[in-house]
């Protein structure tokens, strides 16, 4: 739809201090990707290290533009200083990719799309329909949304970790151990993830939690 | 002197460039100012400011500074806060567009509506709603990124040919021949091409040569024919014998 909206409204809060505003779901959006960060305070990681090479991710090319604060991005190991108004383009999609907010209040807009290839939204955006309801304390709501993705595409390791996360605030605590197990097995990124993440505190105590977890694994290396 | 936006047209369907050859910019590699690094950076304050008209509307290349190839993107800067932001238009070649307003504010006009967008606002509008924009403070910036839904990118023609009539009205009319005769080297079938060296030419006092490039434009597609009798570069050139007509 044609239309407008201020970036304050699109924004929704996350539980670790950063908001995100889906803009491309917002207006339907269908030749590009496009979305928006924000930082609560610095020290954020607005962009969290990763590549554009997941089961998630959409294999494009990536224009990030820092509208407002201070960010510094860390591209295939250089750091870049980037304040307000500095575009940071990574054409590579294999190429590692970070930004840490340096003051509260950092947003970076990002765009996306594939060179050579019609536009086709990213799997992990899919993700942002969930998140809102964790952003609304709605757990039924997010463990109903990543089942029916799950039903669609089957193993992926985001969604199944996702649903472990609402299952442990459920206080579900069989599904959570059995979905965030298959989800560190389909991707074993996400055991650093469940360590840190205060979603599982509810499991965290159970013997399982730290089996799948466990440091000595020998399938950490793989990350 | 007024340049009528015809001679930069957007409103031309894009794909009325037959079959393009891509410009040397069209691809990372191959553009001259992207290095083989992993990224590219660069500064809003760095881009290039190219006049897009008398009125102080400057063009500031992004995808054509980063060698962005997916989708297209530019930034506008509005100074003195009274002009065109973005220049109104429909996109009727199928580019879907979502402008963000940087700095300063502006008036949008999408379709039927006026919406008051201070910085942080997005603007989204599909193919074929028209769209522009007044600032309405001093230093606005609005970033416009814009591709066709369906179809993988290609980088707008248009890009080109603001770099040639920037570069003139900055006062650097050599640098803009050149630039021109390597647009027409690239496009050697694109009526739009020797279109624009028509305006080109009439502006810069070389009628013989405008009238010329007109003639070929016209033997390519016929609308050239009906864009030159609005066209006010051309006014000048009306009276002659052999303007065509």
């Amino acid at each position: 739809m044609s239309g407008s909206a201020h970036i304050s409204e699109l924004a929704f809060k996350f539980p670790n201090n950063q908001s995100w505003a889906m803009v491309r779901t917002h207006f339907d959006i269908q030749s590009f990707g496009v979305n928006a960060y924000i930082a609560g305070e610095a020290g954020v990681e607005v962009i969290g290290e990763h590549d554009e090479l997941g089961e998630n991710a959409g294999k494009h090319e990536e224009l990030y533009f820092v509208s407002s604060g201070h960010a510094a991005f860390t591209v295939d190991g250089d750091e870049i200083d980037a304040p307000a108004g500095t575009f940071v383009f990574v054409p590579d999609p294999s190429t590692k990719r970070k930004a840490i907010a340096k003051e509260a209040g950092t947003t970076i807009v990002i765009v996306g799309g594939k060179p050579g290839e019609a536009f086709t939204p990213s799997p992990w955006e899919r993700t942002s329909e969930g998140l809102a309801h964790f952003a609304n304390k709605d757990y039924e709501k997010a463990a109903e949304t990543y089942e029916s993705f799950l039903a669609e595409t089957p193993g992926n390791a985001g969604f199944l970790y996702n649903l472990a996360c609402a299952e442990s605030l459920l206080g579900r605590k069989e599904d959570a151990l059995q979905h965030l197990r298959q989800s560190v097995e389909a991707d074993a990124v996400f055991k650093r993830n469940a360590l840190e993440d205060p979603d599982f505190d509810a499991i965290r105590d159970d013997p399982e939690f730290s089996a799948i977890t466990g440091q000595t694994d020998a399938t950490r290396a793989s990350t | 002197m007024a340049v009528d936006f015809r001679c930069v047209d957007r409103s031309v369907p894009t794909d009325a460039w037959a079959e393009p050859t891509r410009p040397e910019t069209g691809t990372a590699s191959g553009a001259s100012d992207v290095s083989e690094k992993a990224y590219e950076v660069a500064h809003l304050d760095e881009l290039d400011r190219y006049p897009v008209d008398d009125e102080g509307l400057l063009w500031r290349p992004v995808r054509r500074r980063l060698g962005i190839t997916a989708f297209g993107t530019n930034a506008y800067t509005a100074e003195n806060g009274t002009e065109r932001v973005v220049e109104e238009h429909s996109e009727e070649g199928g580019h879907e567009e979502l402008y963000y307003v940087v700095s300063g504010r502006a008036r949008f006009v999408l379709g039927d509506d006026e919406i008051d967008a201070p910085a942080g606002t997005f603007v989204h509008a599909e193919p074929g709603t028209k769209r522009g924009a007044v600032a309405t403070e001093p230093n606005t910036t609005v970033l416009a990124i814009g591709a066709k839904p369906g179809v993988p990118h290609e980088v707008s023609k248009w890009e080109d040919i603001f770099v040639v009539f920037g570069l003139y009205r900055t006062g650097k009319e050599a640098e803009a021949r050149r630039q021109l005769e390597k647009v027409l080297a690239e496009n050697p079938d694109s009526w739009q091409g020797y279109y624009n060296a028509a305006c080109f030419e009439a502006l810069t006092g070389n009628d013989d040569a405008a009238v010329a490039q007109l003639k070929r434009a016209i033997e390519l597609d016929l609308k050239a024919l009906e864009y030159a009798a609005d066209d006010s570069d051309f006014d000048r050139l009306r009276e002659r014998p052999d303007f065509p007509s």
